[in-house]
C-alpha cells in the first residue's frame, strides 16, 4: 500500500467517510513525500478504566520544504503522535514511515533521518555546549570526518561561539535554547519535529524560534509543528491539521480550512472543528 | 561500536565533571573509613590490653577456701609460655558473695567443696558473663587452674610407678599437608568476593544513580531516544560504564587499603601470605567477570525502574543487601561447588574462586558457574533494556493515577505490599509463639486469622468484587476428575522430581524429606486432622494466595511468571527453610489450575487433597513414614499429572486478564 | 500564639506530606520493621542449613595399617560420621589423595621409641587444614583417640593400683552467674545505642534534604517563602518534622531489634529462651527517649544546615553526607561492655549519649556525666539552630546562590560582612 501512494505524490490522504467534513489537502507541489502517516493508532491499558485510544488512526503526510502543522489541546494526542513517528513509542496499529524507513521496523534510519525538539528533551546539564554537538552528531551516526565541521558550522549559525566552552546548566534559558535547537539539526536530517517548542519561552526566544523554523522550511526540509498556539499555526504552517481526542478532524492549508469553514481566524475555525466533534 | 564509544566517552566526562559526588561520595569515605577503622582497632587493642594487664580480684567461699587458695596460687605461678595470657591476681578478704562480682574490683569467686560422696573435691570458678575482665579471667584461670590438676595427676602417676608422662601415651601428631600459601588462600576465599562486590556496587552506584534514574529525571533519556542510537547501544554504553568505574573505583579503594596497611596504620593478617599461579589469577580474573558484569546490570536495572534519583536510592540499599548475600557463601563452611549451589549466581562464583584460592579448582564446575552467573548478567541486561520501553515508563504514571482513584484500580500496586506485612506477622508469630501455640492454635492463628483475617481486610479496603477478586466461577464438570487425578499425582512427581533432582546434584536430604512429609502432630483425631491440616488450608489459603494474590498481579505478569510468583511467595510463608521449596513447588501448580479453570473452587480441592494425600495414609497407619514407592509409581505418577493439565488446558475456561499459558505442568 | 498556630499548621502540612513521600516511609519505617525481622530470618536459615551440612559431612578416612592400634579402628568404624576407607591403594598416593581433596585424613602409627610402655605407638594424622571438612576430619580421629587415652590410663592406673578418683585430683567447673536478664541486657546494650544513633541519622537524612533542597528543586520553597508566616516559623516546623522522623524511626528500630533479637536469640538459645528477658529495663527508656530526641534535634540541625544550601535533591544528599558519618562515631569505640561514659568521654558529642545510654541498660552509670553528655549535645544543638538562624535570614540562601555549597558560603562570609537581616 505505501509504496503504490508514495507514487501518485498527488493522491490525497484517504480519508473516513465518518470525517467528511474535513476537507480533503491536495498540496499542489512536486517536491518528494518524506513522512506518511497511515491508520496511526496508539492505545494504553489502565486498570479500571480498560483500553484508552490516545491517538485513533490517523493518516497525513508531509513533503520536503513545508512545515506541517499539528493543532490540538492539551491530551489531544500530538505528543503520542510524534512520539510513535519517532520510534519512542510503538504504534498500536497503523504505519508512520520517515524518507521511506517504516518507523516500526527500521527503527533506527528514522531517527537518524530527524531531529526531535520538544519542551521535555533536555539537555546534559554538565556537557558544554560545544561538547553536547558533538555528542549528538556522533550518536546520530554523521560520518565522524564531518562532526567537526558541522559542530563549528553550527556554532557560527546558532551565534553559541562564544559561551560554547560552558557548562549547559551555567546557560541563561535563551542560550540554551540555542544549544537545544543547534543540537536537534547536528546530524543535518532533513526532518525534525518541534513538540509545543516554544513552551515556556519568553517571547523574543519565541520569536527567535519561528525564525529558525522558517530558515529550516527555506532549505528544504520538511518541519512537523505541534502547538497549541494559534498565531504560530497560522503564521507557519503550510498545512495545518486539527487533532482532537487523538483524532484529525480536519486538514489543509490555512486558506482551505477558511474555505470549509467561512471563518477566518484559525483559533475560530479550531474551535468550530472542536465543537462540531463534541455535538 | 564508534557509537557505543561515544556514549561511553560522554557517560565518564559527566560522571568526573560532578566533582560534589566524586569529593563526597569516593573521597570523603575513602579518607574517613579506614580511620574509623584504624581507631576502632585502636580502642579495641587497648580494651584488649586493659583486661590482660588488670590485676583480677579473686574471692573464696565455700568449705574448703584454704585449699582452693593454695590451688589458685599456684596456678599464678604457671609459666605464662605454657597457657598464652598472663594472669595477675590479688585476693580479697571478707565475705563474698555472687551479686558482688563485677564490681568494686572483684571479678571471680572460687568455691571449693570438700570431697563428693565419691571422694572428689570441687572448684568452682564463678564469674560474670556481662563484663569483659570478669569472663576473660574465668577463662585464664580455669585454664591455669587446669595446667595444675593435670600437673598433680601426672606427679600421682609417676609416683605410682607409670614408666611415661601420661601424655605420652597415645601420643597425637598432626601433619597438615596443606602448603602455606593454599590455607592462607582458603581463608582469603571466604572474604574475598563479599568485599570486591560490595566496592563494586558502591563504584557502580556512582553511574548507575544517575545514569538512567538520573537521565529520565532530567527528561534527557526522551533525548537520547529520538536519536539514531539502538536501545541496546544505549544499555550496552551505560552498563560498560557502570562497570568501568566499579572496577576502577574497586581497584581505588584497594590501593587506598594498600597506603594505610603501608604506613603501617592498619595491619593485614600474617595467615594471610596467598602464593598464587599466574594461571590461579587468570582465572579468578575470569570468573570476577561475569560477576562484574552481573552487579553493572543489575545496577543498570534498578536504575532503569528507578524514575528519579533518589527513588534509585530507595532501591539500592535492599538490591546491596541481596547482591552481598551470595557473595559470602563462602564464608559457610562445608557448601560446595559440587552442589545445587552451582546453579545460584554469585554464590557459585564465590565457592569457584574460593577452590582457586586454595588451589583445588575445578575446572567443569567452575566454568558452569561462569556460564550461570553470565547467564543472569544476561538476563538482568535484557531487563534493563525492557525498563526503556517507553510504555513502562508511561505505565509508572497509571500507577500514579491508580492511587488517585484509589479502589480496585489501586489494590495491584498494593497487593505485595500487603503479602511482605503478612510474611512479617506470620514471622513473628511463628519465632515467638510457635512453640508454645501448638500446632492446632498456629494453624488456627495463621489460616483463620492471618490469610482469612488479611484477605478479608484487602477485601473491604481496596472494594473488590468478592466473586471476580476470589474467582468463584462454575467450572467444566470434567475439570472435577482431572483434579481428582491431578493432584495425588502431583504430590508423587514432586517427590520423584526432588528426588531425580539429587541425583545430579546433592540436596540435603532435609529438602527430600519435606517432600514427602508433613510433620504429623500427634493425639489428633483423623475427623480433626482432615478438617485442621487439609480441608482448612485448602480453602483459606486458596483465598488468599491463588485468589487476592493471583488477583492482585495478574495484569502484572507474563502467565509463566505469575505463576512461578504466586508459588514463590507461598513458599516463602512456609517459614522453615526445606518447607520452601516443596510449598513452592504446590503453590506454582495450583496457581496454574487456577488461571486454567479461571475458578478458584478447583484449586481448593487439589490443594486440600494433595495435603490429605501427603497426610492421611501415614496418620490413619495405612503405610510406614519411611515406606518408598514402587518403580512404576512414578511414571505413573507424570502420566495422570500430565493428563490432568490437558484436560484442564482443554475444558478450563481460563483466567481473566490472563493469557493463557503455553503447555501445561 | 499566633506563632504557635502557624507553626502547628506548618508542621501538621510536613508531616503530611512527608507521610506520602515514598522514600521517607520507606527509610525511616517500613526499613526498621522489615529489613530486621528479614535479615535475621535469612541468618537464622542460612546457620540452620549450615550446621546441617557440616555436621552431615562423612568424613573419609584412611588407616593404612591398623597393626600397632586395632582399638582406634574398632573404635572409627564404630561412629556413623567416619567412613574409613580402603587402604589397598599405594600409600604413596594417599598424601596426594589427601591433597586433591578425596581424603579427609590419613591416620599412621609410630613405635614408640623409648618403649617405656608396651603398645603405646605415636597417632599420626595428615590432614589438609585448607579444607573444612579435613579439619572436621581430624578433630574427629583426636577425640576418638583422647577417649581411647583415657580409658588406657584408667586401666594402667588399676594395674599399678591406684586410687582412679584420687588421679582425677579435683573437679573443675566454670558457672557465669549473670542472669538471662542481664545476658539480655547486655546484648542490647551492645545494640540499642548503635543502631538507635544510625537509625536516628538515617531517619532525619531524607527528610532534612527533601524539606530544603528538595522544595527548592520542585519550586515550593518560595512559594512557602512568600506566605504569610514568619520565616522562623518554616524554619522551625520543618526543623520539627526532622527531628520528628529521626526519633520515630530510631524508636521503630530499636522495636525491631528487640522483637527480631527475642524471635531469633530465643530459638538459638533453646530451653533458657524462655528467661533470656530481651526487656529494655524500666529505667533505661526515659534515657533512651532523651538520647534520641537529643540525637534528632542534633543531626536534624545539622543536616538542615548544610542541605539548606543544595539546589537539587541529589545535591542535598552529597552535603549531609559528612553528617551523617558523625552516626558513625559510636563505632570508633569498642564493643567492650566494659566501656563506659568516662570524664573524658562525656565531652564527645554522639559518642557520649550513645555510652551514656549503654550504661543505662546495663544498670549503672554516673547521672552527672550523662547529664553533662546531654548538656554538651544541647549546646550544640543550640549553636547549629543559631548558625540555621542566621542562614535563613539572608537572601541568597533563600534564593539558592552560593551554587549550592556551604564551603562557598563560608569563603563569601569572610570576604563581605553580613547583609542586613531582613525584617
Amino acid at each position: 500500500m505505501p509504496p503504490a501512494l508514495a507514487a501518485h505524490p498527488m493522491t490525497p490522504s484517504p480519508m473516513d467517510p465518518s470525517r467528511a467534513s474535513a476537507p480533503a489537502a491536495p498540496l499542489e507541489s512536486d517536491a518528494p513525500l518524506t513522512v506518511e502517516v497511515r491508520g496511526l493508532t496508539k492505545s494504553f491499558l489502565e486498570e479500571g478504566r480498560g483500553e484508552v485510544r490516545a491517538v485513533d488512526g490517523i493518516d497525513f503526510t508531509c513533503r520536503a520544504g513545508e512545515v506541517f502543522g499539528l493543532l490540538g489541546a492539551n491530551g489531544a494526542g500530538k505528543t503520542t503522535t510524534l512520539r510513535m513517528l519517532s520510534t519512542v513509542l510503538r504504534p498500536t496499529a497503523g504505519t508512520a514511515r520517515v524518507l521511506g524507513h517504516d518507523a516500526e521496523t527500521d527503527g533506527e534510519a528514522v531517527r537518524r533521518s530527524l531531529g526531535f525538539h520538544s519542551a521535555s528533551t533536555a539537555l546534559y546539564p554538565r556537557l558544554t555546549a560545544g561538547e553536547t554537538l558533538d555528542f549528538f552528531a556522533r550518536v546520530n551516526r554523521l560520518d565522524p570526518s564531518k562532526v567537526k565541521p558541522r559542530v563549528d558550522a553550527l556554532i557560527e549559525r546558532f551565534g553559541i561561539g562564544e559561551y560554547a566552552d560552558a557548562r549547559v546548566e551555567k546557560l541563561s534559558s535563551g542560550m540554551k535554547q540555542k544549544v537545544a535547537i543547534a543540537r536537534t539539526l547536528a546530524h543535518d536530517p532533513p526532518v525534525l519535529i518541534f513538540d509545543e517548542p516554544t513552551v515556556g519561552l519568553d517571547v523574543l526566544n519565541a520569536i527567535a524560534l519561528l525564525e529558525v523554523v522558517e530558515e529550516l522550511r527555506a532549505e528544504g526540509r520538511t518541519v512537523i509543528y505541534s502547538s497549541h498556539i494559534m498565531s504560530e499555526a497560522e503564521r507557519l504552517c503550510d498545512r495545518i491539521a486539527v487533532l482532537h481526542r487523538g483524532r484529525i478532524l480536519a486538514m489543509g492549508t490555512l486558506d482551505e480550512l477558511r474555505d470549509a469553514t467561512g471563518l477566518h481566524y484559525l483559533q475560530d475555525i479550531f474551535v468550530h472543528y472542536v465543537k462540531a466533534a463534541e455535538a | 561500536m564508534n557509537t557505543l564509544g561515544t556514549l561511553v566517552r560522554y557517560e565518564l566526562l559527566q560522571l568526573v565533571r560532578d566533582t560534589r559526588t566524586i569529593l563526597l561520595a569516593v573521597v570523603l569515605p575513602a579518607v574517613l573509613l579506614p580511620g574509623i577503622l584504624v581507631i576502632g582497632n585502636l580502642t579495641t587493642e587497648a580494651d584488649e590490653e586493659r583486661v590482660r594487664d588488670t590485676s583480677i580480684g579473686v574471692a573464696f567461699l565455700g568449705s574448703d577456701s584454704g585449699w582452693a587458695r593454695s590451688l589458685v596460687e599456684r596456678a599464678g605461678t604457671v609459666p605464662d609460655s605454657l597457657v598464652g595470657d598472663p594472669l595477675s591476681m590479688t585476693f580479697h578478704e571478707g565475705p563474698a558473695a555472687d551479686s558482688l562480682i563485677g564490681a568494686d574490683g572483684l571479678q571471680l569467686l572460687v568455691r571449693a567443696e570438700g570431697p563428693d560422696d565419691r571422694g572428689l573435691p570441687s572448684l568452682e570458678v564463678r564469674y560474670r558473663a556481662s563484663s569483659d575482665l570478669s569472663r576473660s579471667a574465668a577463662d585464664r584461670l580455669s585454664a591455669r587452674l587446669e595446667r595444675v590438676r593435670v600437673a598433680l595427676r601426672d606427679s600421682l602417676y609417676a609416683a605410682g610407678g607409670l614408666p611415661v608422662d601420661p601424655a605420652a601415651v597415645l601420643p597425637v601428631r598432626t601433619t597438615n599437608v596443606a602448603a602455606a600459601g593454599r590455607e592462607a588462600g582458603a581463608l582469603l576465599g571466604t572474604f574475598l568476593l563479599p568485599l570486591l562486590v560490595a566496592m563494586m556496587l558502591t563504584g557502580g552506584s556512582l553511574v548507575a544513580a544517575d545514569t538512567l534514574s538520573g537521565e529520565k529525571e532530567r527528561g534527557t533519556l526522551e533525548t537520547l531516544l529520538t536519536t539514531a542510537v539502538s536501545r541496546n547501544e544505549v544499555v550496552a554504553a551505560k552498563g560498560l560504564a557502570i562497570a568501568l568505574v566499579a572496577l576502577v573505583m574497586t581497584v581505588l579503594n584497594v590501593a587506598n587499603l594498600g597506603v594505610w596497611v603501608g604506613f603501617g596504620l592498619m595491619e593485614i593478617p600474617a595467615a594471610l601470605d596467598v602464593s598464587l599461579t599466574p594461571g590461579g589469577l587468570g582465572a579468578l580474573f575470569l570468573l570476577l567477570l561475569p560477576v562484574v558484569a552481573l552487579l553493572s546490570a543489575v545496577l543498570l536495572l534498578v536504575s532503569g525502574w528507578a524514575k528519579t534519583y533518589r527513588e534509585y536510592q530507595l532501591w539500592f540499599a535492599p538490591v546491596f543487601l541481596l547482591m552481598l548475600l551470595p557473595s559470602a557463601a563462602a564464608a559457610l563452611p562445608g557448601l560446595e561447588l559440587r552442589s545445587a549451589v552451582v546453579l545460584l549466581p554469585v554464590a557459585n562464583v564465590a565457592l569457584a574462586m574460593r577452590d582457586v584460592l586454595a588451589g583445588r579448582g575445578d575446572l567443569l564446575f567452575g566454568a558452569l558457574a561462569f556460564v550461570v552467573t553470565s547467564g543472569a548478567a544476561v538476563w538482568a541486561s535484557s531487563a534493563a533494556r525492557s525498563t526503556l520501553s517507553t510504555e513502562r515508563m508511561l505505565a509508572d504514571s497509571a500507577a500514579d493515577r491508580a492511587e488517585f482513584l484509589g479502589g480496585p484500580a489501586l489494590f495491584p500496586y498494593r497487593v505485595l505490599r500487603w503479602f511482605g506485612l503478612m510474611w512479617v506477622v506470620l514471622l513473628g508469630l511463628s519465632l515467638a509463639f510457635g512453640e508454645r501455640l501448638g500446632i492446632r492454635g498456629q494453624v488456627l492463628v495463621n489460616l483463620l486469622g492471618l490469610f482469612l483475617g488479611a484477605s478479608v481486610l484487602m477485601l473491604r479496603r481496596y472494594r473488590l468484587p468478592v466473586r471476580e477478586a476470589l474467582a468463584l466461577r462454575p467450572v467444566h464438570p470434567l475439570v472435577w476428575p482431572a483434579v481428582l487425578v491431578g493432584a495425588p499425582s502431583g504430590f508423587v512427581v514432586g517427590i520423584g522430581l526432588a528426588e531425580i533432582t539429587g541425583v545430579f546434584l546433592p540436596v540435603p536430604p532435609q529438602v527430600l524429606e519435606a517432600f514427602g512429609q508433613f510433620l504429623l502432630p500427634e493425639g489428633m483425631g483423623l475427623v480433626q486432622l482432615v478438617l485442621l491440616l487439609a480441608v482448612l488450608p485448602g480453602i483459606t489459603e486458596e483465598i488468599a494466595f491463588r485468589g487476592l494474590l493471583l488477583h492482585g498481579l495478574r495484569r502484572r505478569l507474563k502467565p509463566w511468571a505469575l505463576c512461578l510468583v504466586v508459588g514463590g511467595i507461598f513458599g516463602l510463608f512456609h517459614v522453615s527453610l526445606f518447607r520452601i521449596l516443596p510449598t513452592a513447588y504446590l503453590g506454582t501448580m495450583l496457581a496454574l489450575v487456577t488461571i486454567l479453570t479461571g475458578s478458584l473452587f478447583p484449586a481448593m480441592l487439589w490443594h486440600a487433597l494433595n495435603n490429605a494425600v501427603a497426610l492421611l495414609p501415614v496418620a490413619a497407619g495405612w503405610v510406614a513414614p519411611d515406606m518408598a514407592l514402587p518403580p512404576w509409581a512414578w511414571p505413573l505418577a507424570a502420566l495422570g499429572l500430565a493428563a490432568s493439565f490437558w484436560t484442564l488446558r482443554r475444558v478450563g475456561a481460563g483466567y481473566p486478564g490472563v493469557t493463557r499459558p503455553e503447555g501445561g505442568g | 500564639m499566633a506563632f504557635l498556630r502557624d507553626l502547628r499548621v506548618l508542621y501538621l502540612r510536613e508531616l503530611r506530606s512527608a507521610l506520602r513521600e515514598r522514600s521517607i516511609v520507606v527509610n525511616g519505617i517500613l526499613i526498621p520493621i522489615f529489613l530486621y525481622p528479614f535479615l535475621l530470618w535469612a541468618m537464622f536459615t542460612a546457620m540452620t542449613f549450615v550446621e546441617g551440612q557440616a555436621e552431615g559431612f562423612v568424613s573419609r578416612v584412611v588407616v593404612p595399617d591398623a597393626g600397632p592400634l586395632p582399638a582406634l579402628v574398632t573404635a572409627l568404624e564404630s561412629r556413623s560420621d567416619v567412613r574409613l576407607d580402603d587402604a589397598d591403594v599405594a600409600p604413596d598416593s594417599l598424601d596426594a589423595r589427601l591433597a586433591r581433596g578425596d581424603l579427609d585424613a590419613v591416620v599412621r602409627f609410630e613405635s614408640d621409641a623409648g618403649g617405656l610402655l608396651a603398645d603405646n605407638p605415636t597417632v599420626r594424622i595428615a590432614y589438609d587444614r585448607a579444607e573444612s571438612r579435613s579439619r572436621r576430619a581430624a578433630e574427629r580421629i583426636e577425640a576418638v583417640v583422647d577417649s581411647l587415652r583415657a580409658r588406657r590410663l584408667m586401666a594402667e592406673a588399676t594395674g599399678l593400683g591406684l586410687d582412679t578418683v584420687g588421679l582425677r585430683v579435683f573437679a573443675l567447673d566454670t558457672e557465669n552467674v549473670a542472669t538471662n536478664r542481664e545476658a539480655g541486657r547486655l546484648i542490647l546494650a551492645l545494640m540499642v545505642p548503635l543502631f538507635l544513633t544510625l537509625m536516628v541519622a538515617l531517619g532525619c537524612f531524607i527528610p532534612a534534604v527533601d524539606t530544603t533542597a528538595g522544595e527548592r528543586e520542585r519550586s515550593t520553597w518560595e512559594t512557602l517563602w512568600t506566605t504569610g508566616v514568619s520565616r522562623g516559623s518554616v524554619v522551625l516546623a520543618k526543623y520539627l518534622l526532622v527531628a520528628t522522623m529521626g526519633v520515630v524511626a530510631g524508636m521503630l528500630n530499636v522495636l525491631a531489634i528487640s522483637v527480631a533479637l527475642g524471635c531469633i536469640i530465643a530459638p538459638l538459645a533453646g530451653d533458657r529462651a524462655a528467661d533470656l528477658a530481651l526487656g529494655l529495663p524500666l529505667q533505661a527508656v526515659p534515657v533512651m527517649l532523651a538520647v534520641s530526641v537529643l540525637l534528632a534535634l542534633l543531626f536534624a540541625a545539622l543536616m538542615m544546615v548544610l542541605a539548606a544550601f543544595a539546589r537539587t535533591f541529589k545535591e542535598g544528599q552529597a552535603m549531609v553526607t559528612p553528617a551523617y558519618y558523625l552516626a558513625l562515631a559510636p563505632l570508633l569505640l569498642s564493643g567492650s561492655p566494659d566501656r563506659g561514659l568516662t570524664p573524658a568521654l562525656s565531652l564527645v558529642p554522639v559518642a557520649n549519649v550513645t555510652l551514656g545510654l549503654k550504661d543505662a541498660i546495663l544498670g549503672r552509670g554516673d547521672t552527672g556525666l550523662l547529664l553533662t553528655a546531654f548538656a554538651v549535645n544541647a549546646a550544640l544543638v543550640v549553636v547549629c539552630l543559631a548558625l540555621a538562624r542566621s542562614l535563613v535570614v539572608r537572601e541568597e540562601v533563600v534564593t539558592g546562590a552560593f551554587e549550592g555549597s556551604f564551603w562557598s558560603w563560608l569563603r563569601s562570609r569572610r570576604r563581605t560582612s553580613p547583609s542586613t537581616p531582613n525584617p
